[in-house]
């Protein structure tokens, strides 16, 4: 009972990592961004001066999960000095929300009575006059504006407002922007970007041996009395074999090449970790490339391996009129096609029109225009969604698809 | 003993220094006179101090404190420079309105940064100052910041509460028409009113009322107010007020422009002839001057550089402080080395900031990011953007996700590579145009998607030029 115990501790601490970001993003060296972003906000606390800092990256790299880890370590330090209010650009894009929810945060953090009766103006001074009381009080106001690029549509009163109260010598506050757009400050107004100090810290993928690093990071096992000594040993000397095999490399490779993100490697690990063998309590190379392909899906291929063996010859007919450069077909067209290719074994009209129906709420075609609806089905111009590459692997997967079929396929291809 | 004193001069920096109050800022500006720099006076004054000043100490927190503080954008200076010309321009207009007891209408436009707000600030402070001393009625003065209202026509609900005259009128009428009345009738009132109205485009409506009326506030016979508008567009006036001409009351503009490299320098040196040491070298200055009056004449952002200059210094000397605690332990175990430690330190000496730490902010600043994304995207991606580039090469200007994806299937077949799927060519493509690389249309079905390309073709060559993978395709 206890050799169960501690492997499946082992799996929920390899699953708690996964999900932990202070296991993955603290990095103390001085060229992370980590370290970067945490000394400007600790130097414009301790200095008392404004600062507005623009964090860019793809989706998934981090930005959110670094920017949390760095407001931690400044509120244990500075714990009476700093406030934090946080937007988001999905809740609060308009301007009068925004600041309404300003208000609230900074009425919640200071014990005060908020109203939600105040209209814009009270709530825009109100926000003007804690800015001024906070400078006096030398407390830092540190705005968190996440999706920043949504709050850069619409006239920017919000933005204008918060810079314009920073170049005043009461206030005390910063200014953080989040967004995955390269070009978010561009999108301001011109008197906007004029206020905004144009400090920008980029967050990019890592590299492929900074993610080799994480792996081994992520995935082995403290040598400490909560895990027998002989079993962690092992657990990591498998897992040093794993990492360093050939095959296991052209896979994480293979799959890091379409998207290299800190978070899309976390899935994998997740996906990985949630199939380790609970017999052995060891991670296998097969679940790294279990967790390949289930992640690798083809949702259009699936949905051709469920086909009737009528619908695959609608769809094959379809694939020779688009060969023939006619781009644009119909039902009556299709049905044409299908007559002259197939000389045998045909069904009748209604029950093709039916497994075109179905293949229309397959969304493997589609109508390509919605203007003509009060048309019948077998008039209106439909397009065809999947590739030439595609219907083959699909036929060749159907376990019903009749030979001849697929030699029509071949021959076509 | 210089160990010693080395590890603890080492051991005071890292500790913060106590914060300087924002309330003795603020103290400190009304309080000191302003002073108007000659010319010729100012000239003699710059090259005297640069001759006498010692150079800083950076590793004092108090001084490098002062010197950020001297460079920010809240600290406002004591007299406005390379200004001058345009805040006597105003002030002569509000002069004249004063003594004659007549109302007028005045425009400022410029771009963003070249110290537009600050000259208003001066002037009203300097035309109350003269009101006094030439024993006249002061003027209220009523700053309004469009940006602050809901509705365009509550600048006139402030106009109002600004003159104070609530009784005895109608509650019911609306307040531009209490401001029409009471413009058109003599009142016992003798001050004149001052309205600063900045970001007057936020003003500006379908019909264009609001603006109209308020320009048309001071036609009226016993109109008392002097209004300066205060944008940024130079034809502001001509564009949205044209009547305004054949009324015979269209304002005077007064046009601010862009900083010059000569100016930049002269505010830059003006700032820190306030601090009592030499913080920049001379080309260091110079450099940020001219890069910054290239771009735009923007001030903040020349502030900010400058800013960012004595972070880099900064930031050299924690790293310098790192390495130094290293070589002194290693110079602490073998005391034969005792007597090179002095020469060591001295060598390590930062004194100015340098032009390398102003090209390092400048580029910091006005860098792109796109090149370093482009450089750091997973092979795939990059792959898909080259093809884009290919795809668009010629006349086509934008193209649908399913030519696009065979163009990427092309491509990975001429180089020999698998291609991914669809599903996955659809989901890179969503995340390139997350980040702004390319314009991802919206449409129900997804192949039938229009793509088009956001970044230039020279950025995507330059970036994938140094891989060797591409060098076939592009």
């Amino acid at each position: 009972m206890e050799q169960e115990n501690y492997k499946i501790k082992a799996v929920n601490l390899l699953r708690s990592r996964i999900c932990d970001p202070k296991f993955i993003f603290i990095n103390e060296s001085p060229e992370s961004n980590h370290s970067k972003l945490k000394f400007m906000i600790s130097s414009s606390v301790t200095e008392a001066c404004n600062n507005s800092i623009l964090l860019l990256g793809p989706r998934g790299s981090g930005k959110n999960a670094v920017l949390e880890l760095v407001i931690q370590d400044l509120l244990q330090e500075y714990p009476d000095s700093i406030s934090v209010m946080r937007l988001n650009g999905l809740l609060h894009s308009d301007d009068i929300s925004a600041f309404k929810e300003i208000a609230r945060q900074l009425c919640m953090e200071h014990q005060l009575l908020f109203s939600k009766a105040a209209s814009f103006d009270d709530n825009s001074q109100f926000m003007v006059a804690m800015l001024k009381e906070c400078g006096l009080a030398h407390k830092t106001i540190i705005f968190v504006l996440d999706e920043f690029d949504l709050f850069a549509q619409g006239k920017q009163r919000l933005l204008y407002s918060l810079l314009d109260a920073m170049q005043s010598i009461t206030s005390q506050a910063v200014v953080l922007g989040i967004s995955c757009r390269l070009d978010a400050d561009q999108l301001l107004e011109k008197r906007v970007r004029s206020r905004f100090s144009h400090r920008k810290l980029l967050f990019l993928p890592p590299s492929i041996e900074d993610s080799q690093k994480l792996l081994m990071h992520m995935l082995t096992l403290p040598i400490d009395p909560s895990f027998p000594q002989d079993y962690a040993v092992e657990f990591n000397r498998k897992v040093q074999n794993i990492i360093e095999d050939r095959g296991f490399l052209e896979t994480l490779n293979k799959y890091l090449n379409v998207d290299s993100s800190v978070k899309h490697l976390l899935r994998f690990l997740f996906c990985a970790v949630s199939r380790m063998e609970l017999q052995t309590g060891f991670l296998s190379r097969e679940n790294f490339e279990i967790a390949f392909s289930s992640i690798q899906r083809q949702p259009k291929l699936e949905c051709l391996r469920n086909c009737s063996i009528l619908e695959l010859q609608i769809l094959v007919c379809m694939k020779r009129l688009e060969v023939k450069e006619q781009n644009l077909c119909n039902f009556n067209s299709v049905m044409k096609e299908y007559k002259s290719t197939l000389t045998s074994e045909r069904y009748a009209r209604h029950v093709c029109l039916r497994a075109f129906e179905h293949l229309i709420h397959r969304e493997l075609i589609c109508f390509t225009d919605n203007r003509g609806q009060s048309l019948s089905v077998e008039f209106r111009p439909v397009k065809l969604l999947i590739s030439s590459a595609e219907l083959h692997q699909g036929l060749r997967a159907n376990n019903s698809c009749p030979p001849k079929l697929l030699n029509l396929m071949d021959r076509e291809g | 003993m210089p160990v010693i004193a080395a590890k603890r001069t080492l051991r005071s920096h890292p500790s913060s220094p106590p914060r300087k109050s924002p309330r003795r800022c603020t103290a400190a500006t009304p309080n000191s006179t302003p002073t108007k720099n000659r010319l010729g006076g100012a000239d003699e004054n710059q090259a005297d101090p640069a001759a006498v000043k010692p150079k800083w100490n950076p590793k004092d927190g108090e001084q490098l404190k002062r010197a950020k503080m001297a460079l920010h954008l809240s600290t406002a200076p004591s007299s406005v420079v390379c200004r001058e010309e345009e805040q006597n321009m105003v002030l002569e207009f509000c002069k004249g309105c004063v003594e004659h007891q007549k109302a007028g209408s005045l425009y400022i436009c410029g771009c963003p940064g070249t110290g537009k707000s600050l000259s208003m600030e001066k002037v009203k402070d300097k035309l109350l100052n003269w009101a006094k001393e030439e024993g006249l009625p002061l003027p209220d003065v009523l700053s309004v910041n469009c940006t602050t209202l809901t509705n365009t026509s509550d600048i006139f609900t402030k106009q109002i509460l600004g003159l104070n005259q609530t009784q005895g009128k109608k509650v019911s009428a609306l307040p531009l028409q209490q401001l029409q009345n009471m413009y058109s009738q003599k009142s016992s009132v003798k001050n004149m009113t001052l309205i600063v109205a900045d970001e007057l485009d936020y003003l500006i409506t379908k019909d264009r009322a609001v603006l109209h009326d308020l320009f048309m506030l001071t036609t009226f016979p016993f109109s008392r107010c002097i209004l300066i508008g205060v944008a940024n567009a130079i034809d502001l006036a001509d564009r949205f007020l044209p009547r305004l001409t054949s009324l015979n009351c269209k304002p005077i503009v007064v046009n601010f422009r862009a900083y010059s490299k000569d100016q930049i320098l002269k505010i830059l040196e003006e700032r820190l002839n306030e601090f009592p040491y030499s913080v920049f070298q001379q080309q260091a200055l110079e450099l940020c001057a001219r890069k910054v009056a290239a771009t735009s004449g923007d001030m903040r952002n020349a502030l900010c550089i400058c800013g960012s200059a004595i972070e880099m210094l900064e930031a050299e000397i924690r790293e310098s402080a790192c390495n130094l605690n290293t070589s002194l332990e290693e110079i602490s175990s073998s005391r034969q080395n005792f007597a090179t430690a002095p020469d060591f330190m001295k060598k390590r000496e930062f004194d100015t900031v340098k032009t390398d730490h102003m090209a390092r902010a400048l580029s910091k600043t006005y860098r792109s990011p796109v090149v370093d994304t482009i450089q750091s995207l997973p092979h795939h991606q990059q792959i898909v953007l080259c093809s884009s580039m290919k795809h668009f090469r010629g006349a086509k200007k934008d193209a649908i996700l399913g030519e696009l994806y065979k163009s990427y299937v092309g491509v990975c077949k001429s180089c020999l590579i698998p291609p991914a799927g669809i599903l996955e060519f659809s989901n890179m493509c969503r995340v390139l145009n997350d980040q702004g690389l390319i314009k991802l249309g919206q449409s129900r079905e997804d192949k039938l998607r229009r793509v088009s390309p956001k970044i230039d073709e020279g950025d995507i060559t330059f970036a994938l030029q140094g891989i060797r993978f591409f060098q076939n395709c592009l």
